[in-house]
Order: C-alpha cells, then structure tokens, then sequence
C-alpha cells in the first residue's frame, strides 16, 4: 500500500499539470485551482501515509536502513565493461527523501492554496497553475528517484520549469531575459552532474544511489584512488595526485552550485524575482534551490571520502553566505532582499555539508523552507496590499503593522527564525551549522584551520543576516506609512496613496501555518515525544566523516550564535526604528563600498566583460565559420559542382537520333563482350576448417571450372560444372607465409602480410610509412619498452624454406613467454607465433589456388584467391591483460 | 556439292545486322534509317527460322519469326506515319533536323 503510495505522490501533480495544461484554458478558473490544489493535497495525503508507515517501520527494525521502494518499469540498460547497468524507474523513501517530499508537498500545497488568491486577476491562470504543479512533480522525481539517471530527468524538470516561471510574464523582455539566465546557469552547471554521475555509475557500476553509496561505504579505495578511465585493468588514462572520488564529486558540485545559486553560478536567483511570487517562494524554500544540497546529502558517503571537494564546497558555501548577506545590506528592493538572503542562507547550508555536518545542513534545507517560504508568501501579502508589481521598494513602505496585523505577525516571526533568535526554527539549524564547522579541524588535513575560517565568516554573515532582516522589517512595518509604491501611470500626476490592506484568507491561512512552523519547525532537532533526534532519525541515510565534537564547540557555538542575533537586531533597532541618521552618515562616508554592495559586487558586470565577452566574441567567430566556411563547403561548393556536371550532361543531349542509336550500340556491345569473356572470380567459402577450405566461383551460362590448388600450372581437378571446391591444403600448397600482426595498442585490428621464402619483411622505424602502405610494420607499433635499451636497431625478420627467422637485434621477442637472445635467430615456424614488445607476430601458410573457366563460346580465363591457413583467431582483451600484466 | 549448314546462315544474318545498324547510324534520311531497321528486324528473321531448321521437332523460331513481322508491320506504319508528321512539320525528312527536343 505504501509502495503504491510513492508512484501516487509523484504522479499527481504531473497528471494535475498535464490535465491544466491541456483544458485549462476552456474549464474556467474554479476547475483550474480545483485540479492544481487537489493534485497537489492527494500527494501531500499521500506523503503523509507514506512517511506515517516508514515511521513504523522504523521503530519496528530500529536503526536498519528503513526505505520503502516501488519499481514501475526497467526504463533501460546500459553495458559497461561487459557489464549491464539496469536504469529503473524506481522510486525509494528513506528517512531524507521522506523529509523531503513532507516539505515539497506540504509547503507546496500551502504556496498552491496562496496562489488561487494572489493570482486571481491573472490572465495566464491556467498556465500558471500547470507550469507550478509540474515544478512540484519534477521536484518528487529528483527527490524519490532511486536513481541517478531518474534523478536527473527531475534535476532537468525543475530547471526547465523554473525558466518557465522566471518568464512567466514572458512579454516584459527583462523578464524573459531572467528565466533564460537560470535555464543557462543551470545548464552548465546540469554538464557537471551529468558527467559525475556517469563516472560513479562507472567506478560502482550501478546507477543506484543507494548501490553507490554501498561502494563508497565498503570498498572507499574506489573512490579514493587515484582518477582513472578505460577498461578495468588496463586505463588508458590515470591522473596520480588526483582521487577519482575529487574528479566525480567536483563536477557534481558544479551542478549544485548551479541549481543551488553557489558561487559562482549563483547569479540567477536573484534576477529570478521576474517571476510571480509565489514562484519565488517555491524555488527558494521547497523545490529547486534545495536540490543541490539534497544531492550532497544523498551522496554524503561519496562526498565524504573526497576532502578537496567537501574543503571547496565549504570555501564557497561560506563565501557564498557572506556575499549574499553583505548585498542584502544595503539592497532596498523588497523581494531583493530576500533573494539575497536566500542565496546567503544557501550558502550556510554548503558551509555544513562541506564541513561534513550533513545532518546540519539538511536541518537548515528543512528549517529554512518554512520560514522563507513565509517570507517570500508574506512580501507578496505587502505587494497585494499596496498594490506593486513586480518589486516594492521597501523606502516607500513602513507602517503596515496597523493595517495588516496577520501578515506582520508571521513576518515577524519568520524575520526571528532567520535571525537566530533562541527557541525559533533556524536558531536550531543555525547553532548545528556552528557546531560543525568547529568540529571539522582534523577532517581538513591540509587545512586544519579551514573549519574554523569557515565559522568566522558564517558568524559574521549571520550578524549580517540578523541586520538586514530587521532593518527589512523595520522599514516596511514600523513606523508611518509612507504612500506606497509610484506606479508609471502617475508619473507627473499627484500621487494618490491607496490605503493599504490585509490580505484575504486563501493569502493569510497559509501564512499563519508557515509561521507556526517556523516556530516550531526546529523542535525536529531534540526529539518531540517519542520521536528520534534528528541526527538519529537521518543517521542511516547520511554519510559521515567521523569527526568528534570538541568539548567546548556546543558553548562557542550556542553563544556566538546569540551575540551576533543579539548584536544584528539591536544594530537594526538602533539604526531603524529608533529613526537614527546614521544609515545616512555611514553610506556618505563608505561610498565606494555601500555603491559596490548595491550593485552587488558588480559580479554580473565582471561575467558580462570577462565571461559573455569571450562567448559572445566566439558566437560571432563562429557566424563568420558558418557564413564563409561552412556554408561555403556544404552548399555554395556543391551546388556549383552540380551545376557544372549537370552543364556537361546538357551537351550530351544533342537530340539527334543517330547519336542516341551510336550510343546505345556502343553499350550492347559492352554487354557482348561482357557476356563472351567469362569470370570466375574465386572466393573463400565460410572460415577455413583447420586446413580445410571450400572455395567457390561465380556461377555462369554453361560455365566449366577445373582448380589448380598448388599454383604450380598444372590443374588438378578435371573440368567440371561444379563451382564449388574444396581443399585440404598441406605444406606443399603453401607459395609464400602469411604473417597476421596484431599491434600493441588497444583496438588494433591484426593485419596479414605476406612474405616469400629468401625474402625478408621490412620492418621500418617511422609510423609515416606505415600511414602510408599498411604493408609494412614499423616499431611504433610494438608498444612502449620494446628494446631493452636505446639504439636505433630494428628486428630483422627473414623468411627461409622453413619459416620465419626473427633477429631481435635488442628487441624483447618472447616465444612462448620466454624471452630471446638478442643476437640469435628465433625460428617460427607455419602455425606458431611471438611477440615483438606488446605486439603479437603469427606465422601461416600463404596458397594461392588458381580456377580455370570455360563458357559455350570455348573461351578460357583463369583467376586466382589467397588463402591463409591456419586462420589465426584474434586475440581476446582478457589476454592482452594477461600478456600486459606479466611484462615488468 | 556443299551443304549450308548453321554457320552459313549465321553468317549472313550477322551481315545483314551489320548492314542494317550501320545503315541506321549513318544515313540521315529517316526513310532509309526505317528501311535499315527493317532490314535489322529481317536478318534476326532469317537466324530465327535459320536455326529452326537445324531443330526440326520445335517450331519456336518460326512462329516468333511470325510476331516479328507483326510488330515490324505494325512499327513501319507508324514510323512512317511520324515521318509524314515531320515532313508536314519541317519540310524535310532529315533526321538531323528533327532535334527539337534538344532546343
């Protein structure tokens, strides 16, 4: 029943997409959220019940890895290294996903119910709606995907459905320009994942998360040695100095800082306010932005065991937190403001993770969606009230308190979680955030300081955090109103203030539930009732890098956190409620640095000339290719060559009747002749027997054959209608040896030259001549190391009545696995074989049987076929291995 | 005195062939080009009913040899038909001229 459940929970809200998006627009605006609330409340229902018998199930095996799994189909097979590598749709809820989809249903239900009433005068109704339940079913793919491959179609889901929503008002150009920023942010960083998860399914060979994770935990040599691609046992290419763990986690981390609005691809999320808010408050709190810690989560064994990875992400996770708080300073747009305080937030979320605090940081994810959510929810309950669109500037705000007491109220709690105040949600995940970074120290072997560097910049941008949400909250509910946004209609006119007000129920309920769990949301951490801990009910599902608490983390941690709330709302107090100019003073006499902020670091400009200019610079480079090389060799070239033969078949059509009948008599003739002359044309029939082959002719009218099978000039068959022969050769057959060369390098196809008795096969030294007539061998092909020392001295291989005798002159020629003497030649016989360096040398017969054919005319041809034998069966990759692996 | 055997009326029919195929490649009034055909169509008769005659329980070659006068009749009919056409068209019955295909 709760297998059944999972494929439910993902399935609703994609068949509530699928059904809006395709009768949305004639079943009216009541059917719409019908269908978009439902869908979305049935997956919740069902996330519910799922979760409840995971619970159960929990407390009836104890700590085992606790999942409910259901397999829909085999979606398709992959063969690596002789290996099949099932893809499932599969999806499996654990103790993280199920956290996870409780939050992606749950907030998402409460952000669809807000839309039904922040939306009503939107024209695009069922758009919108259809756009927003496929975000939240794109998201349950990422999320229950048992599998990398299915992760990823939700991966690419939400980023294909967050570029929807970012240009949901698609006709404002800058709006449209927004979503296409995130859908090419997330691209580059989507390559990342795709390659990272193709070189995990190759180290582990299996697509399964929880199948990689089982490698990562029993055999971690697989992901710690060192990065390496090509068939198992013989690479063709290895990196020392760098862990295949590093390589495949890095560029998995290129995607989440792409899909989680990291350094450096962060740049979209704030642009992403375009979108309608409710978006906003979808991609920062319950899908999207989330993904990207979720996927380290998932994968914590892995991540665990590559330290470089976890110091980098850690780096910019806390570089990421200090640039999206010091931005979120001095920014005085609304919405703005909590974009970047999302990406700050994000960025103590990596911060932990990278310490190795999984559980930390997942706490933050969950934390975190409650109350940015509220946020987000509670600025579109201001924008509605005062009528903005698009953005509020919170300078044009402030006294909304009295006119909309419900929304103040969850603002203001929401405003204390993100702050750290004591006994809300975020103070918990905040203070966790804190204690793992103290006790990364020994992790970081290479940077013992690191964890510690990590914790300074994160209690500096958390007293940042507490500033600007309070001065964010100060300045819009405090205080007298002050008359609201301008809009371009007024311009030049009076400006009328419209009373502001609150917002209906469908806005404010939502609201309220958000804020409660905001408060609440955080008790998770120490257990309620008989509920686990956290860090226990995730342990199973979550990696661990074993490092110990120092005994004093848990004080520094607890009391830094509280300074810096303390000291980042009494600042706000003192700067915006109490009407304090230094605000004023302090952007006069910092010019530089509060312009530099307000524009962000001026990161978009820095990509735009350094980035964009180099892209730009190449699409138009590659406009010239296109125009004048490409164009120029794929149809301007052809069409005239076409043209010019086609001018020179014209003039063949003189249209005289006597030229038409020349022609043709010349072409009956051809065919005359054609038929006179006969062709055997001889052929190997099927592979040789041992010696034996069977050789055909072409059939003909009234042909004849006999076979000369020596080549000696005298036939010894007698005429026959047969065309077919067969032959048992034997040594007096043979004219000249074959020798099949199969060269050192992987792939290689073997090739047959052939030498005659007193001859000698040239072997040369460039691999030019080589490119040129295959009929030779030059040493190149004999691998590395194929001399035992350094001289300019080439094998001399002869042929005598006997065999091949090989003089390897320096040459390593093993025969039989023993190795030769330099000077002395080595005698190979019809049927045995060497190997020169890594190359293998086989000696076989070489016969040259001749056919006779007559026809009715009485006219004879005679044509001949070669033949090797004994065929020489191609080597197998196993033996390569073998004859590699015995080489010093 | 020497009997004619098969080689003899080979022979001739190839003769004749050649004649008429050299004729038809050749000359450019379009009668004796018909003419020529008919003379290639006749000698490929005469091997017909030639070879008949070395085959004395089969009659195939004679009774094709029929349907090739049949379909010689019915070709010089409309030949000729057509170069009544062209001369009407072109005053002429030169087939160097009958090009107007080509331009």
């Amino acid at each position: 029943m709760a297998e059944k459940a999972l494929l439910g929970i993902v399935l609703f809200p994609l068949l509530g997409a699928i059904a809006i998006g395709l009768f949305g627009r004639r079943a009216g605006r009541s059917a719409v959220h019908s269908i978009a609330v439902l869908s979305v409340a049935a997956s919740f229902g069902l996330a519910l019940l799922a979760f409840a018998e995971l619970l159960r199930m929990r407390l009836d095996q104890g700590k085992e890895l606790a999942a409910i799994s259901f397999t829909a189909y085999e979606w398709f097979t992959l063969t690596w290294n002789q290996r099949p590598i099932g893809v499932p749709v599969r999806f499996v809820m654990d103790a993280l996903s199920g956290v996870m989809t409780l939050v992606i249903t749950g907030i998402g239900l409460l952000i669809h119910i807000y839309s039904t009433g922040y939306m009503s005068e939107e024209p695009s109704y069922a758009r919108f709606f259809a756009y927003l339940n496929l975000f939240t079913g794109s998201m349950l793919i990422l999320v229950l995907g048992s599998n990398l491959p299915l992760m990823f179609v939700g991966w690419e889901g939400v980023g294909l459905c967050s570029y929807l929503l970012i240009g949901f008002w698609y006709e404002n150009t800058s709006y449209a320009a927004a979503g296409r920023k995130a859908f090419v942010a997330n691209r580059i960083g989507d390559f990342g994942v795709l390659l990272g998860m193709l070189l995990l399914a190759v180290a582990s060979n299996s697509f399964e998360l929880s199948a990689i994770n089982a490698v990562a935990e029993q055999r971690p040599n697989v992901f710690t040695g060192a990065f390496s691609l090509g068939p198992r046992g013989m690479p063709y290419w290895v990196v020392p100095g760098i862990s295949f763990g590093t390589v495949a986690t890095l560029l998995l981390f290129l995607g989440c800082t792409g899909k989680s609005a990291q350094l450096p691809l962060y740049v979209w999320l704030p642009d992403a306010m375009a979108g309608p808010t409710p978006v906003s408050a979808l991609i920062h709190a319950a899908t999207m932005v989330t993904a990207g810690v979720y996927l380290i989560c998932r994968l914590s064994p892995v991540f665990a065991l590559a330290p470089v990875t976890m110091a980098l992400i850690t780096t910019l996770g806390a570089l990421t937190a200090l640039l999206g708080a010091s931005v979120g300073l001095v920014q005085n747009q609304l919405k703005k403001i909590l974009a970047y305080s999302t990406v700050s937030q994000l960025g103590f979320m990596f911060a932990a993770v990278g310490c190795g605090a999984f559980a930390a940081g997942f706490m933050h994810v969950y934390t975190h969606a409650f109350f940015k959510a509220c946020l987000f929810l509670g600025a579109g309950s201001v924008m509605h009230a005062v009528g903005a669109h698009g953005d509020a500037d919170i300078r044009q705000l402030g006294g909304l308190r009295r006119y909309m007491p419900l929304t103040r109220a969850t603002f203001l709690v929401s405003c204390c979680a993100i702050a750290g105040v004591p006994l809300f949600s975020g103070f918990f995940s905040k203070d966790e955030i804190f204690v793992g970074a103290l006790s990364a120290g020994s992790y970081f072997s290479f940077a013992p300081w690191l964890g510690h560097a990590v914790f300074a910049a994160l209690v500096l941008a958390a007293t940042m955090t507490a500033f600007y949400m309070f001065r964010l909250y100060f300045l819009t509910f405090s205080g007298e109103y002050r008359g609201g946004p301008v809009h371009e209609a007024e311009l030049g006119h009076e400006h009328v203030a419209h009373e502001p007000h609150e917002s209906p129920a469908s806005i404010t309920v939502p609201l309220i539930i958000l804020g409660v769990g905001a408060v609440v949301a955080g008790y998770v951490w120490i257990g309620i009732a008989h509920f686990e801990p956290w860090v226990t009910w995730l342990a199973p599902a979550l990696g661990s890098i074993g490092a110990e608490h120092p005994h004093n983390a848990a004080l520094i941690a607890l009391a830094s956190g509280l300074a810096a709330a303390a000291v980042g709302i009494g600042l706000a107090t003192l700067f915006y409620y109490r009407k304090s100019d230094a605000p004023e003073r302090l952007a006069t006499q910092f010019r530089g640095v509060h312009r530099l902020l307000l524009d962000a670091w001026r990161v978009d400009q820095l990509y735009d000339r350094t980035i964009l200019a180099v892209s730009r610079f190449l699409a138009r480079a590659s406009n010239v290719l296109d125009v004048y090389v490409i164009d120029v060799l794929t149809t301007v070239l052809p069409t005239q060559i076409v043209r010019a033969v086609s001018f020179l078949f014209t003039r063949m059509q003189t249209g005289l009747v006597h030229a038409y009948g020349a022609v043709m008599a010349f072409g009956l003739l051809a065919l005359v002749l054609h038929f006179v002359v006969p062709h055997g044309d001889p052929e190997i029939i099927g592979d040789p027997q041992g010696m034996k082959v069977e050789l055909s002719a072409s059939a003909g009218l009234g042909y004849e054959y006999r076979w000369d099978f020596d080549s000696d000039g005298t036939f010894d068959t007698p005429w026959s209608a047969d065309r077919n022969a067969t032959r048992d050769f034997t040594d007096a057959d043979f004219v000249r040896f074959a020798v099949v060369f199969e060269g050192a390098s992987y792939g290689a196809h073997p090739r047959t030259l052939t030498v005659a008795p007193k001859e000698s096969l040239p072997v040369s030294a460039s691999a030019v001549t080589r490119a040129l007539t295959s009929a030779q061998i030059s040493a190149d092909e004999f691998g590395p190391n194929w001399q035992h020392g350094e001289d300019n001295r080439l094998p001399q291989i002869n042929a005598d009545q006997d065999g091949l005798l090989i003089t390897p002159r320096g040459a390593r020629v093993r025969k039989d696995g023993t190795l030769q003497a330099s000077e002395k030649p080595v005698r190979v016989a019809r049927g045995e074989s060497v190997t020169i360096g890594f190359a293998r040398l086989t000696v076989s017969g070489y016969a040259r049987p001749r056919v006779q054919v007559r026809n009715v005319f009485g006219i004879q041809r005679t044509q001949s076929v070669g033949v090797v034998v004994p065929k020489v069966a191609r080597r197998l990759t196993a033996q390569v291995a073998a004859a590699r692996a015995g080489v010093p | 005195m020497q009997q004619i055997e098969l080689g003899h009326y080979l022979a001739l029919s190839s003769v004749i062939f050649g004649l008429g195929a050299f004729g038809f490649l050749v000359r450019r009034n379009v009668l004796v080009q018909l003419m020529s055909i008919e003379l290639m169509l006749n000698s490929v008769n005469l091997m017909l009913v030639g070879c008949n005659r070395f085959l004395p329980d089969n009659h195939a070659g004679q009774v094709f040899a029929f349907f090739v006068i049949a379909v010689a009749a019915a070709e010089a009919s409309v030949g000729l038909a057509i170069v009544i056409s062209l001369f009407r068209l072109k005053k002429t019955v030169h087939s160097d001229q009958a090009d107007s295909l080509r331009h």
